[in-house]
């Protein structure tokens, strides 16, 4: 337990810092935020053509509402946060590609759905806006990253072969 | 509660979202109560660590307003101080989700849990509100305030990294890892096929 509690922190900590450098900035994070927005206007033009996406921002053609994705409304915090959760957590490496693909799919494919339900409910209303961006959704991706991660270490193969895992190779406190 | 432990996933994911609408009202409600704590280490370490810069603190609901010696303009300049609000909310949203979390798998001795997560999580929302503070006067609000608060280059490197850190990460990661460290035995029941190692 201590040694997947300690990995996970320190993969979380090196992916983070890694994150803030200008070459993965540059690299990564700004072409990645504006696929997100491109990827979202092009789902919903699907049912609303008054949609475009400029770089990293999703615009109503409409009444020129719009959203900008920012550090912290990418998915990439999230899925830094469950690759480290997938890498620390002993279990084969096919196990922990297939697990870290799958997961990216699902935190990614719901931050899109973050996005869009944003970009909607500032357009109705701000209040609830505010409420959604700043509390409710990131406690919903966090959920998400959990749940992610909770299914992944139940589809592993075989019995009890984790002693770094969360059983910590001790029977389990009575108490829980 | 034996019952919820031996639910499956999908049961205890939908506790989770029949939990969250209430306490979220809950802690929006009752934040000036509950964050009180983390408004005090605050407190404390200003007191401690920036006396210098920070001459006092108010709070009002869950917001706090640092009350500064630095000046608008130059720190010879004769004008007011400035004040800093930063809001206590912003990084105590972890908190209703633990609490959802321990009420969807209600464990017996949950109330304990609930208390040991509480406690856990202040230090960390007092992360965020000091390092959100700091980061306005040593980075935001520009080169002529910075230079009265008397950080060097390396010290307004790790202000930033720590606001970061305390502003995207810690409010989610925190309340999860620790619903995780003491939960493990009901995450056991949840991993049918890999049982107690």
């Amino acid at each position: 337990m201590l040694g997947f509690f300690i990995t996970f922190i320190a993969l979380q900590v090196v992916l983070f810092a890694a994150e803030l450098t200008p070459w993965v900035q540059q690299f990564f994070v700004v072409p990645w935020t504006n696929a997100l927005a491109a990827i979202s206007a092009s789902l919903v033009t699907l049912f609303d053509p008054n949609v475009v996406a400029t770089g990293k921002v999703l615009r109503s053609t409409v009444n020129g509402f719009a959203v900008s994705i920012e550090a912290g409304c990418n998915g990439i915090e999230a899925t830094i946060v469950l690759v480290a959760a997938i890498f620390a957590f002993p279990a084969p490496w096919r196990a922990r590609f297939v697990g870290l693909v799958a997961g990216i799919v699902a935190v990614q494919g719901l931050n899109i759905v973050r996005v869009i339900s944003l970009f909607y409910l500032g357009q109705w209303n701000m209040k609830v806006f505010e409420w959604a961006h700043l509390y409710v959704w990131q406690a919903l991706i966090m959920l998400d990253v959990l749940v992610v991660w909770l299914v992944w270490i139940r589809m592993l193969p075989g019995r009890g072969r984790e002693p770094g895992g969360p059983s910590g190779g001790a029977p389990a406190p009575a108490s829980a | 509660m034996a019952g919820s432990s031996r639910g499956s996933l999908g049961a205890f994911v939908a506790k989770v979202f029949a939990w969250l609408p209430v306490t979220f009202v809950v802690w929006y409600f009752a934040a000036p109560v509950l964050l009180w704590p983390a408004a005090f280490i605050v407190e404390l370490v200003t007191r401690w660590g920036l006396a210098d810069i920070v001459q006092g603190i108010e709070r009002a609901r869950a917001e706090l307003t640092f009350a500064t010696t630095l000046k608008p303009g130059s720190a010879s300049a004769r004008a007011g101080e400035i004040a800093v609000a930063v809001d206590l909310l912003l990084y105590s949203f972890g908190l209703p989700l633990y609490a959802a979390l321990v009420l969807a798998a209600k464990v017996p001795g949950w109330p304990s849990r609930l208390v040991v997560g509480y406690a856990v999580l202040m230090p960390f929302v007092a992360w965020g509100a000091l390092a959100d503070f700091l980061k306005n006067v040593a980075i935001t609000m520009g080169p002529q305030i910075a230079s009265q608060t008397g950080f060097v280059a390396w010290q307004r490197e790790a202000i930033a990294f720590s606001y970061q850190l305390g502003a995207l990460i810690l409010p989610t990661v925190v309340p999860v890892v620790t619903w995780v460290l003491t939960h493990r035995a009901f995450l056991d029941r949840l991993r049918p096929r890999m049982g107690v190692a």
